[in-house]
């Protein structure tokens, strides 16, 4: 079921329309070309020597039976490459990170971290040169947990940034009196929360070839969301100019934020290549992708909320720390945007906040969908409901009455112009007859006795584009062409959410041509207009409102050449799938091609124009309604129904956009449920890095899941009002299930994954 | 040490000089240069691999190349009935939404061929029980779900 | 992944041979879903594989009323899983068969190649030993039949010497006073390695308890049986309370150990609870 309520009565031609989209023909055919297929002639291939270790320092490092291995050709440890202290997230207008990062130290920060690397004719001989490679570690004591690594006197990690193991300075919010706030409370919820690490797990793994050219140019091709930062900082550690690095990068097996890093695989590829002036390529194996990808913030939340009897929220008092692993990464992003997001949600006038993020001896954390919100809202949602229960109120009544409203002022600072929360809320509770579910008979199928179900509701809000944390740039280029076909470049990537095609849509719609006219180029930095990459559920709303100004302006140039061969004004004609015309006289008409051809002596037109955007940031909203099974003697959580309402603006294109909600709900029920990447917090070694025990959802697991998309409150920032639809599903799914184990066993968690252990556990508890 | 294997992909009888310790996955990627068929895991998690083998879907990934030896090898590549024509699965799934990023989608529509194959009216269950060895990270499932029953119903009509 | 070297045998006594003359880390590849994945992963150090899937005999699947039913080492999960007298004569071995990994794993993967990599989670073993099924072992001096639940010496170790091969497996008859059940616990419903595995196989007559034996996966360094529950249930008629407490006993009886997938207290409360619904299920074949 599928339903959307438009908003701004429109006519659209192309937006709205879930037209086919430009990469899937490929796709289903098996042609698409992902990083791994491409194959050059001489290709070596480079595998990395991992440290079993958690903190230690290189004594010595022995590489002369792994060069004389035979088939091997380079070996590179921290003492031939280039010792550059480099950023992680390679985000050059966020003013918040820390350089921390050399692409190989004499110093070993998490176990995993690569060492060593070798180049060879074959991936098994690189493989098995990997155990010829003798190092001597002096082992240095090593914190798992934030808390021990902010300990004074706890070991360092590292030597830069605010020192005591913080990645950065503790960010802190005040608004209103929180003091104040709280003595006028009736009743004060206090609570502790906690987050496990779920992992991004994108089917491809990360993947990267390098290959020079006698001009001692580097080509690239990566399986990357930010082409240009890759481009940027390679050429920064490396010492070249933007000119001698072109990153490639055309289909990408998923992302979902992660591959928004630069690696350390990434640099030694490039180096690797250069040594033996042969192209390299690296591949992850799976294993890889957890212990050197990057993975959710574990975080750990201490939450005191005041309540007045009637439900008011009179003031909010939090402190949030993230384990950002042993590197920096994107952990000052993500603190700032989990702590900012918290004063909002649910309204409140006196809110106090501190966030900090730690590193300790255990893998990267990065980015992932929902960056550090995921974390900060499962709170906030969840002690929202055990107000309600406190109250004796519905959950839904209480969440509608305190979510943020028009007017109110949005984590960014700025006041949010479409508010849908309470939209959502509201459609979904009808929909459902939300009462009637809260009060159903709740005894237990005779059939199944230890079956208990149970509803609950998890309400989010996230901002498309990151600011004010960076000041973003969305840039298009259109071209039209002679024949009437018009060209768009764009930088975003093309993770496989449809961005490409949603974009195309924009273009076809603003100038007015058909959708199968709008060719599109990207995936070469050499050759599109630079994009700051595809991440914060920006590139509709950002690139796709740079895209339709840029098309715009070539409709207005458009218009201007087809008003002279027409001998009319341009004001008196308009354009419309393709076709110039007379307003009031259609017969009087030309196509976009003869328009732009040549005639009577005139040569063809050569129409290109740019656009740039500069958009500070919307809302979207979710509240997403979930049901539950929970077999009481085994303390497995089955999801069984999820309705989840989200408004997005105006919906470019519906089926990309359901699409999006599906599979964020597929992750969040796993991060509620059952993944969570386990370190041993004895010796920092990885216990699940695989897909057998790494535990997604999959095919059998997944609920029905029923979408609402409504248009109810578009952001005059996006084209037609759209806005972003990437992260939110995965960020309101986790409380809705969470809250329904409560109503359906009497329990509350404060933590995720939520385990059958944990269900039992707290089931006898209850009981005793 | 190499050996020359000889076998049937795709319609086509074609060889193969390998070494012996190559999966047929890696075979067909490097060898052959079938880059349809993906690697997501290297060790039968996740599907993305699949190929049928003599009728018999199997990760490629856990198959030597040399075990293929005068066997039939059906991969993503020979899915489309005719040069032009899409097989109704694959149209299904670009207009149901079912590939979003695509790196599950070959696994995923040679286990869906071989399901139809057999059963040309899946239920919702049989489906889901088809698809358990092949993990899409992206979709959530349900539009996969969506495009499998909505081919089944077009081949069935199709034949009647 | 390091190289390794394949061979192809076409006899038994070929095979046994170059396992004997090879060395240490040569195998016996069968359908290679586990000796692949050790491999790649590291687990195991190996130079040589031994594919055996040409020796001719070892294909076949037999069933009579007397002997039961016998099937050759290479043999596929995925084909007995689909054969109806699995279904209809062993409900328990198909449910076991129909939750190994995927469709695509169970192509490949054979009953005997689970039995003989000897994990304690092996969904095939539990309900094979509650059957009382037999291994049939060749060597190059002498064949021998060994009970299943005889086979097993430790995690990853059975009796098998160097150069034995198993050729087969034998599950006595299932007759019409049997009802059998299968239980595998996990955090996903398919594509799943067993968190504990219970089996159950029993007889009743005029309304008793015959026989019964419970085998339990995932819970010990092998498939443990659990033999006082078993003899608390023989002679009853199953109900309710007898059941429960039985279930206990096997609680008492298991041995698991903590790992990433699940506590060792929480392996024994699922002994307890599945144990007791395996029972309940085994018993439907008489409803
Ligand atoms: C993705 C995946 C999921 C899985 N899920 C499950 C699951 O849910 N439950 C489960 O129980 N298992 C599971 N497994 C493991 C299962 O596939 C194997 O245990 C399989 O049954 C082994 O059979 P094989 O023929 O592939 O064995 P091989 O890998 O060929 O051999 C396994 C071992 O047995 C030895 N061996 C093989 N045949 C003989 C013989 N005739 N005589 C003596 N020794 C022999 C081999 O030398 C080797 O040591 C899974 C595997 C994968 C890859
Ligand atoms: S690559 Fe073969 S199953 Fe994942
Ligand atoms: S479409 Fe990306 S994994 Fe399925």
């Amino acid at each position: 079921m599928n339903m959307t309520t438009p908003i701004e009565k429109r006519e659209f031609k192309i937006v709205g329309k879930s037209v086919r989209r430009d990469d899937v023909l490929e796709k289903v055919t098996g042609e698409a070309e992902y990083t791994g297929d491409v194959k050059l002639s001489g290709m070596l291939h480079g595998k990395i020597k991992r440290a079993a270790i958690a903190h230690a320092r290189i004594k010595s490092i022995d590489v002369s039976k792994a060069l004389a291995y035979p088939g091997v050709k380079a070996v590179l440890t921290h003492e031939n490459v280039p010792r550059v202290l480099h950023y992680g997230s390679p985000h050059p207008r966020s003013a918040s990170c820390t350089k921390d990062q050399f692409i190989l130290d004499d110093r070993v920060r998490f176990w995993g971290e690569g060492v060593a690397a070798v180049a060879a004719i074959s991936e098994e001989i690189a493989d098995e040169a990997l155990d010829l490679i003798e190092v001597e570690y002096e082992p240095l004591p090593a914190v798992f947990e934030p808390e021990d690594a902010a300990q004074p006197g706890a070991p360092l990690i590292h030597e830069v940034g605010p020192g005591g193991n913080l990645v950065l300075d503790p960010v802190r919010i005040n608004r209103g009196d929180v003091e104040a706030g709280f003595a006028q409370a009736d009743f004060v919820l206090e609570g502790t929360f906690s987050g496990g690490r779920p992992h991004p797990a994108y089917m491809e793994p990360n993947v990267c070839i390098a290959d020079w050219d006698g001009s001692n140019k580097l080509t690239f091709w990566t399986s990357t969301q930010t082409s240009f930062m890759v481009r940027g900082i390679l050429a920064e550690v490396l010492g070249l100019p933007l000119t001698k690095v072109r990153v490639l990068v055309d289909h990408m097996g998923g992302g979902f934020g992660a591959k928004q890093d630069l690696f350390q695989h990434e640099f030694l590829c490039a180096l690797l290549a250069k040594e033996t002036r042969r192209p390299v390529k690296m591949e992850f194996t799976r294993h890889e992708t957890f212990v050197a990808g990057r993975s959710r913030h574990p975080c750990k939340i201490w939450l005191k909320q005041g309540f007045k009897n009637d439900g008011t929220l009179v003031a909010r008092d939090m402190k949030l720390v993230y384990d950002s692993g042993a590197y920096g990464s994107h952990g000052p992003g993500v603190t700032i945007v989990g702590t900012t997001a918290a004063t909002s949600l649910y309204r409140c006038e006196n809110v106090r906040l501190e966030g900090r993020c730690v590193y300790t001896n255990t893998p990267i954390n990065g980015a992932f969908r929902g960056y550090g919100v995921v974390q900060s809202y499962y709170a906030l949602d969840i002690q929202m409901d055990e107000a309600a229960e406190r109250l004796g109120m519905d959950p839904a009544e209480l969440k509608l009455k305190n979510v943020v409203r028009a007017g109110d002022i949005a984590p960014s600072g700025h006041p949010i112009l479409g508010h849908g929360l309470e939209i959502c809320l509201q459609h979904g509770i009808d929909v459902l007859d939300w009462k009637k579910l809260r009060n159903r008979d709740r005894t237990p199928d005779p059939r199944h006795p230890h079956m208990r179900t149970g509803w609950g509701i998890g309400c989010e809000m996230h901002g498309s584009s990151a600011y004010p944390g960076i000041k973003e740039q969305g840039n298009a280029t259109v071209k039209v062409n002679e024949d009437g076909t018009v060209t768009l470049l764009t930088g975003a990537a093309g993770l496989g959410t449809g961005a490409h095609t949603a974009l195309a849509q924009i273009v076809g719609e603003e100038l007015g041509v058909r959708f199968e006219d709008v060719g599109t180029i990207h995936g070469d930095t050499d050759v599109v207009p630079w994009d700051i990459g595809a991440f914060a559920s920006h590139t509709t709303y950002l690139v796709g409102t740079a895209a339709k100004m840029a098309a715009g302006k070539v409709r207005a140039a458009v218009l201007d050449r087809a008003a002279m061969k027409l001998q009319v004004s341009a004001a008196e004609i308009d354009l419309s799938e393709g076709k110039v015309f007379v307003i009031g006289d259609p017969g009087r008409c030309m196509t976009v091609a003869e328009a732009m051809g040549p005639s009577r002596g005139i040569p063809a037109a050569n129409i290109v124009a740019n656009g740039t955007y500069e958009p500070t940031k919307s809302y979207s909203f979710a509240a997403h309604f979930a049901e539950v099974h929970v077999d009481t003697e085994t303390g497995i959580v089955e999801v069984k129904r999820v309705i989840p309402v989200h408004d997005v603006g105006r919906v470019i294109h519906p089926i990309a956009a359901q699409g999006q909600i599906e599979g964020g709900i597929q992750q969040g029920i796993g991060h509620t449920l059952t993944e969570d990447y386990i370190i041993d917090k004895k010796t920092g070694r990885s216990l699940n890095a695989g897909l057998v025990d790494y535990k997604m959802p999959l095919s059998m697991d997944m609920p029905d899941i029923e979408t609402i998309i409504l248009e109810a409150a578009p952001d005059p920032g996006g084209p037609w009002g759209a806005k972003g639809v990437g992260e939110d599903p995965i960020i309101a799914i986790g409380p809705a299930i969470a809250n329904a184990i409560h109503d359906a066993i009497g329990v509350r968690f404060h933590h995720y994954p939520i385990t059958p252990e944990d269900i039992l556990k707290a089931l006898r508890e209850k009981g005793a | 040490m190499k050996r020359i294997v000889e076998l049937i992909i795709n319609g086509e009888p074609r060889d193969m000089t390998v070494d012996s310790c190559r999966s047929l996955l890696d075979a067909l990627r490097d060898d052959v240069g079938l880059t349809g068929t993906k690697k997501g895991c290297d060790v039968g998690d996740c599907g993305a691999c699949t190929v049928i083998v003599d009728g018999e879907p199997v990760n490629a990934c856990l198959m030597l190349a040399v075990e293929a030896e005068g066997r039939t090898v059906e991969t993503i590549e020979g899915l489309q009935p005719g040069v032009d024509v899409l097989h109704p699965l694959q149209d299904a799934f670009m207009r149901y939404g079912a590939s979003q990023c695509g790196f599950c989608t070959p696994g995923i529509l040679m286990m869906a061929k071989k399901l139809l194959d057999d059963n040309p009216r899946p239920t919702d269950e049989d489906i889901r029980f088809g698809l358990s060895g092949n993990i899409c990270r992206c979709t959530g499932y349900t539009k996969i779900f969506d495009a499998i029953k909505a081919a089944a119903i077009e081949m069935e009509a199709a034949r009647s | 992944m390091r190289r390794f070297e394949y061979h192809r045998a076409d006899t038994l006594e070929q095979a046994s041979r170059l396992l004997t003359d090879l060395g240490d880390d040569t195998f016996l590849f069968n359908g290679g879903t586990d000796l692949l994945v050790e491999i790649r992963e590291r687990l195991r150090r190996v130079r040589h594989v031994v594919d055996i899937k040409q020796i001719p005999g070892l294909s076949d699947i037999t069933y009579d009323e007397t002997r039961g039913l016998t099937f050759g080492a290479l043999v596929t999960v995925g084909r007995l899983e689909n054969l109806a007298l699995v279904r209809q004569r062993y409900p328990n071995l198909r449910a076991a068969f129909a939750s190994l990994g995927s469709i695509q794993v169970r192509n490949r993967a054979t009953v005997v190649g689970n039995v003989c990599r000897a994990s304690p989670s092996a969904d095939t073993i539990p309900p094979l030993i509650a059957d009382g099924a037999f291994i049939h072992i060749y060597s190059r001096t002498n064949m021998r039949v060994v009970p299943l639940a005889e086979f097993f010496t430790g995690p990853g170790k059975t009796v098998l010497a160097k150069g034995e091969i198993v050729t087969g497996i034998t599950v006595p008859p299932a007759g019409d006073n049997a009802g059998k059940a299968y239980l595998k616990h996990g955090r996903r419903k398919a594509m799943e390695l067993s968190t504990v595995g219970v089996a159950v196989s029993l007889t009743m007559e005029d309304g008793l308890c015959n026989d019964i034996r419970i085998a339990l996966g995932a819970v010990g360094a092998t498939v443990l049986r659990a033999p006082e529950a078993e003899a608390m249930l023989r002679g009853t008629a199953l109900d309710a309370v007898t059941v429960k407490n039985a279930a206990d006993k096997a609680m008492e009886e298991c041995t698991p150990i903590s790992n990433v997938r699940a506590s060792a207290d929480y392996r024994r409360d699922m002994v307890g609870v599945l144990t007791g619904r395996a029972i309940k299920q085994a018993l439907e074949a008489f409803a």
